[in-house]
This record gives structure tokens, C-alpha cells and sequence, in this order.
């Protein structure tokens, strides 16, 4: 019985650890390639390219909260971040208010910064090019 | 980088806007004032309900002999300009820039219709090619400039629907694309274009003067 329990106990932790092998890296920023945001119904471009690591090694950003921003009674709180959170969170993919919709934001964080910079991408179809698509689970959660 | 890109978006692009607006105003009033010059009676006898019968039954499909008599050119007329109005205004890519620049927005087109409909306007222009260059009626008041014309026209739908699929050169295309918008923009008002701003004029005019003065029917 105890023999069992041990063989069952081994078993688990394998089948923990091969899950924990197989999905955390799937939600690992390393792997982050696009924003496929889940909260957009029906897509009219493909998802926004997106490698997370070589844009902030690139971009030299080492503050999380330079993009997860928080917001509380619309100013910006400066020592908070909210990686935790998804941006569709606060931002309606329809309504605009308080927060500005999804897809604005998105558009907004990125491109507002690549004007501010003059560099990165600012046309549409260098942020959503056509082409092979990205594996599901390589993608923002 | 954002250097070509950023001068046709914005300078460029108030330029083209400047020039339609200003440009069609000037138009308009200069027309009006050369009207109570030349010809002072229009102003007598136009009235509304002529102008708008005239201008209903030449706006509708087959709403006249005249396109009852040519069906061809009529579905591809109507369906031409349908696509050149609509496309524009109500394309995704473009009401994001309006958002994007001045926070307003409307309906758009699904991409893929949007896509389709920019076909038909570059097919509709080759019908207009092939029958300026064929049939007699429009081959003897067709001059260079028309076939300049056309271009301009076609030029914008050709270069959005290649920057979109984006094939090859997809910063090429787009930027001709803005550019050569800009160019049909502020071509509107200074060319055969200008019929955008004459047509209800021209129909409330020979409109009234079909219904009021001989009492017969202009369509």
C-alpha cells in the first residue's frame, strides 16, 4: 500500500513537473512573440508582432510599468504595474470610458512611443504583417 | 525612418485637404457668380421639386431611358462609384488614422469586402478605358487629360490593395498610396472630377428647366 502511495506520489510529481515543462513556458515573457489578445472577437489583421525580450532589450526598457501601466481615478500610478492583470482588464474592446478601448491602447502604447523615439513601427502592416502564422501558444495571455 | 511616412500622413495630407475643400468652394461660388452673370433666369425658375425629381431619378438605378437604354454601363457606373465613395470612407485602416488623429470614428467595411470593392472601382476604371478608347460617343470628347484622369482615379485603389496584401514592398505601395490619394483629393475640384460637386447642380438646372419652362420630363 505504502509502496503504492510512493509510486503514485513519483508519478504525480513527474506528470507535475512535465506539465509544469510544458506550460509555464508557454506563458514565459521569453515566448511572447505576438499580442493575440483573446478579448478581439473576429480579427480583421492578423496579430500585432511582438517579441517581448528583444523589444525591451532593443528598446532598452527595464521598468515593467513603462507599458503595464496602472491607472486609479485616471492619473497614472508611477510605482505600480500590472503585468499581472490582461490589458483587456481595464480596457473594453467596444467602450471607450473611463479607459480607452483595447484596441486604441494598443495602439497607442506602441506606436505613441515609436513616434516619441522615431523609431520602431508606425504603419499598419509592419505591426500586422501577412505571412505564416504564429503558433497558438506562442502568444500574449 | 518615419521620416517619408510622417510628411505624406501629415503636411501633405492637410495639403490635399485644403485643396479639395478650398478648392470646391472656389468652384462652387465662382460658378454661382459666373450663373447671375451670364445666366440670371436659372435663378428664376430652378425650384426644388424639379431639382430633386431630376436628381432622384438620375441617382437611382435605371431611374432613367438614359440608363435603361445602356444597362452594361449602368450596373458598372453605379457599382463603380458606390465602391470609390464607400471604400474610402468606410475602411478600417482609414477611420483608425481618423481615431488616431482627431478621436472620432464610424462603421467600417470588413476587410475583406473593403478588398473586393477596391477591385471593382480599378475594373470599373478599364471599362471606363476601354470605352473611352472604343466607342465612338465617348472616344470623339476624349482628350489626353482624361486618360491622366483615369489614372488618378485608379491609382489609390491600386496601391491600398497592393500595400494591404502587402506582397512586396509593403512601405513603397503604402506611401504611394497616401501620396497618390492626396493627388486624386486635390484633383477633385480642378478637373472633369469636379462633376462630384456639379452633378446636383446640373440636374436641379436642366431639371428645372425641363420641368418649369418646357414642361417635359428630363429622364
Amino acid at each position: 500500500m505504502r509502496k503504492r502511495t510512493l509510486a503514485l506520489n513519483i508519478g504525480m510529481g513527474i506528470l507535475v513537473s512535465i506539465l509544469a515543462f510544458v506550460l509555464i513556458p508557454a506563458y514565459s515573457q521569453e515566448d511572447i512573440v505576438t499580442l493575440e489578445d483573446d478579448a478581439f472577437g473576429d480579427r480583421q489583421r492578423p496579430a500585432a508582432v511582438f517579441a517581448h525580450e528583444e523589444h525591451n532589450e532593443k528598446a532598452e526598457i527595464e521598468e515593467c510599468n513603462v507599458c503595464h501601466h496602472l491607472y486609479q481615478h485616471g492619473e497614472k500610478v508611477e510605482d505600480e504595474s500590472s503585468e499581472s492583470m490582461g490589458c483587456a482588464d481595464c480596457h473594453n474592446v467596444k467602450e471607450g470610458y473611463p479607459t480607452m478601448p483595447l484596441m486604441k491602447a494598443y495602439h497607442d502604447m506602441c506606436q505613441g512611443c515609436h513616434k516619441e523615439k522615431g523609431e520602431g513601427p508606425i504603419t499598419c502592416g509592419e505591426c500586422h504583417p501577412r505571412g505564416e502564422p504564429v503558433a497558438s501558444h506562442e502568444t500574449a495571455h | 525612418m518615419h521620416g517619408l511616412y510622417n510628411f505624406v500622413r501629415g503636411p501633405l495630407a492637410w495639403v490635399a485637404f485644403i485643396l479639395f475643400i478650398g478648392g470646391s468652394l472656389y468652384r462652387l461660388i465662382s460658378m454661382y457668380k459666373l450663373a447671375r452673370k451670364k445666366d440670371v433666369f436659372v435663378f428664376e425658375y430652378t425650384t426644388l421639386y424639379f431639382a430633386l425629381r431630376s436628381i432622384l431619378h438620375w441617382i437611382i438605378p435605371f431611374g432613367n431611358i438614359n440608363s435603361r437604354n445602356r444597362p452594361i454601363f449602368t450596373i458598372v457606373t453605379f457599382a463603380f462609384h458606390i465602391c470609390l465613395l464607400a471604400v474610402p470612407i468606410f475602411l478600417l485602416a482609414h477611420i483608425i488614422l481618423w481615431d488616431e488623429s482627431f478621436n472620432i470614428n464610424w462603421w467600417s467595411l470588413p476587410d475583406g469586402v473593403a478588398d473586393i470593392m477596391a477591385l471593382i472601382v480599378v475594373a470599373g476604371c478599364g471599362y471606363f478605358l476601354w470605352r473611352r478608347l472604343t466607342q465612338p460617343e465617348a472616344k470623339f470628347v476624349t482628350s489626353a487629360g482624361d486618360y491622366v484622369i483615369l489614372a488618378i482615379v485608379a491609382a489609390p485603389f491600386i496601391t491600398g490593395f497592393l500595400a494591404y496584401h502587402q506582397w512586396l514592398g509593403y512601405k513603397f505601395w503604402l506611401i504611394l498610396h497616401i501620396l497618390s490619394g492626396e493627388i486624386w483629393l486635390a484633383a477633385i475640384p480642378f478637373t472633369r472630377l469636379s462633376h462630384m460637386l456639379f452633378f446636383p447642380l446640373n440636374r436641379a438646372y436642366i431639371g428645372s428647366e425641363f420641368g418649369a419652362v418646357r414642361h417635359v420630363r428630363d429622364y
